[in-house]
């Protein structure tokens, strides 16, 4: 037995498991490209218990890694040779106030169960994730974008108040008015300062039935001129957007014969109503010049922000949910966006589409205050994502298709979005972060001075004594 | 027979076998339309390469009218310039790096409309393989 298992688990209500004890499926995240072996998983039953394991871990000289539901892709949520807090276990809903629309939970509140809970008041979080499996404090760490971004921001611009556990193993109650620096670091801060124990959202009312207009367009520059328009227009509630290949056959891209496709957006637009008043459907589409109108949907909300299910579903029975899912995420301005896409999307394989997607969504920068959700200059915006599965064997064969995404993405005024596959040098990350770096950088010494927290990602300039006797 | 890099007889080989790849004539349909793309590849001197070469394209809507090598890095024709270590572009056309990577880092210097020349990476990224793919005899 672990010679430190004993004196941990005294120190705890939730429970530590060693190596011989924990799933195999703590090893890796979403991303399925790092493979890390903790020393120790924990469940922790209560904020005190994420106290005492940083103050444990500080006293033996041990790192700490957060996970939530794991759906980082990069050397997040998993841990090397650490404690793992495996945040699902600190899962309590602890308070609606109708009044003010907030909600207070717990930092392993996954949000679908957060969803399904605020049916009851007709309150909905601001902002949802696509992917509804993901915890509360998993995508605060990160930013949080999704349909409704455009109008709201990212999760983390609607976050009230929270309580963390800080690396100094301080648990601290910080919101934009108090603790600003502790607040504004651990918002899209990726695990580097603090442990999310408590958040206090800001909810909307939510409308009871939603109606979908399918609209498809076949050149990107229509497309983002009717995107702009209907963020502007002040009567949507959520956008969505996606490049979809029309396969055409094959041609040879850089000598190797490939399957090729001509590109199309679709383009889901959505407004909530209550039964009874229908939204003008003339009226709404009037602006738009769409290619076709395909269809038009009417959904109740709760069943709306779980729409993306059925395809999820259907990515786990076909097996490439367990495949390498390097995503390449990134916000880019709107001068070069279309481009941009035009260049990364001729000679992109359509074979993206099996267990993945690409992605787009119009974005307004002035939206999120956020410090460390970097995005480019400029109201508006526009986000691109490849979501690839990709069959382990054919990673490396694909790599460095997506690392010139990527870095063709930054050299265009680009910022990577953090959650998915990211392979910065030190330069890179500094150059992501640009005037922010130092800001962030203080912010960790100040508040995780052992760099205990969530290593082996954002890499450390100066290593601290404690992290050097580590490696 | 592999043609040795840097002569003459190369770069008027690197020419026919551009105007013979349809991936090229396909991929840079529009470079060079409305504006001058001829392209100046400098190979800077390095272990390998005691010299630099400085490889004048004329490219341009998916043709290539000429090549040759001149001398400099600045060409009164050349609309843009690429400018790297030898070494560093043996590792661009052997895959082992990027080409964009290389821009990012500032290992490439790019003369002209950077922005011009991102707007068509997807021809420059043929035009590499054009070049990768010609028999070429490097120097070791």
């Amino acid at each position: 037995m672990d010679p430190l298992y004993a004196p941990l688990q005294e120190k705890l209500t939730g429970a530590v498991f060693t190596a011989d004890q924990f799933g195999r499926d703590l090893l890796t995240n979403f991303g399925h490209i790092h493979h890390w072996m903790p020393r120790f998983v924990v469940e922790p039953r209560t904020a005190e218990d994420v106290v005492e394991v940083v103050r444990f871990a500080r006293e033996h000289g041990l790192p700490v890694s957060t996970r939530g539901a794991g759906h980082s892709q990069s050397q997040l949520a998993i841990s090397q040779g650490g404690i793992l807090l495996a945040m699902q276990s600190l899962s309590q809903i602890l308070h609606v106030d109708r009044e003010a629309e907030t909600v207070d939970v717990q930092g392993g509140v996954v949000w679908r169960d957060l969803v399904h809970f605020l049916k009851r008041f007709s309150l909905v979080p601001r902002v949802l994730t696509n992917n509804l499996g993901v915890t509360i404090g998993g995508t605060l760490s990160i930013a949080g974008i999704g349909v409704a971004s455009f109008k709201y921001g990212s999760q983390g611009d609607n976050v009230v108040e929270m309580d963390v556990v800080t690396g100094a193993g301080d648990l601290v109650t910080c919101s934009p008015e108090e603790n600003t620096d502790l607040f504004w670091s651990t918002i899209a801060g990726l695990g580097q300062v603090s442990i999310i124990v408590r958040a206090r959202l800001q909810l909307r009312p939510m409308k009871a039935m939603t109606r979908t207009y399918y609209l498809l367009y076949d050149d990107i520059r229509r497309f983002l001129d009717d995107a702009k328009g209907a963020m502007d227009a002040g009567v949507w509630d959520h956008l969505e957007s996606w490049a979809s290949p029309s396969v055409q056959g094959t041609k040879p891209v850089e000598g190797r014969r490939q399957v090729f496709a001509r590109w199309f957006y679709p383009f889901h637009l959505t407004v909530e109503f209550e039964p009874g008043s229908p939204p003008d459907d003339r009226a709404l589409l009037a602006p738009l010049k769409p290619y076709e109108h395909l269809y038009t949907d009417d959904l109740p909300t709760v069943d709306f922000v779980e729409r993306l299910v059925p395809i999820f579903e259907l990515w786990k029975r076909a097996g490439t949910w367990e495949h390498v899912h390097p995503w390449m995420e990134t916000v880019l301005p709107w001068e070069t966006a279309a481009t941009y896409i035009e260049q990364v999307l001729v000679d992109l394989s359509p074979a993206v589409q099996v267990g993945g997607h690409v992605l787009l969504w119009p974005a307004k920068g002035n939206t999120s205050r956020s410090k460390l959700f970097m995005r480019p200059e400029g109201e508006d915006l526009v986000g691109f994502g490849i979501l690839p599965a990709i069959p382990p064997q054919y990673w490396a064969q694909m790599k460095p298709m997506l690392a010139g995404a990527s870095d063709l993405s930054i050299l265009m005024g680009g910022k990577r979005y953090l959650s998915g596959w990211i392979e910065f040098d030190l330069p890179t990350w500094k150059a992501h972060f640009g005037d922010r770096w130092d800001w962030m950088k203080a912010c960790k010494r100040r508040f995780d001075p052992d760099h205990l927290l969530n290593p082996g990602f954002v890499p450390d300039e100066v290593e601290s004594p404690a992290a050097a006797e580590r490696r | 027979m592999a043609i040795p890099f840097g002569t003459e007889s190369w770069a008027q080989a690197l020419c026919a076998h551009l105007n013979g790849s349809s991936e090229y004539r396909n991929a840079a349909a529009k470079w060079g339309k409305g504006f001058n793309g001829t392209l100046l590849l400098s190979f800077g001197a390095d272990a390998k390469l005691p010299e630099p070469r400085h490889l004048l394209l004329r490219v341009a809507e998916g043709r290539c009218d000429g090549a040759t090598f001149v001398d400099g890095v600045d060409h009164p024709e050349a609309g843009f310039g690429l400018e790297a270590p030898f070494s560093l572009w043996k590792d661009i056309l052997e895959g082992r790096q990027l080409a964009v990577t290389a821009m990012l880092a500032g290992h490439m210097k790019v003369r002209g409309d950077r922005f011009k020349l991102l707007q068509h990476v997807a021809a420059q990224r043929a035009l590499l393989h054009c070049v990768t793919s010609l028999d070429t005899a490097f120097p070791e």
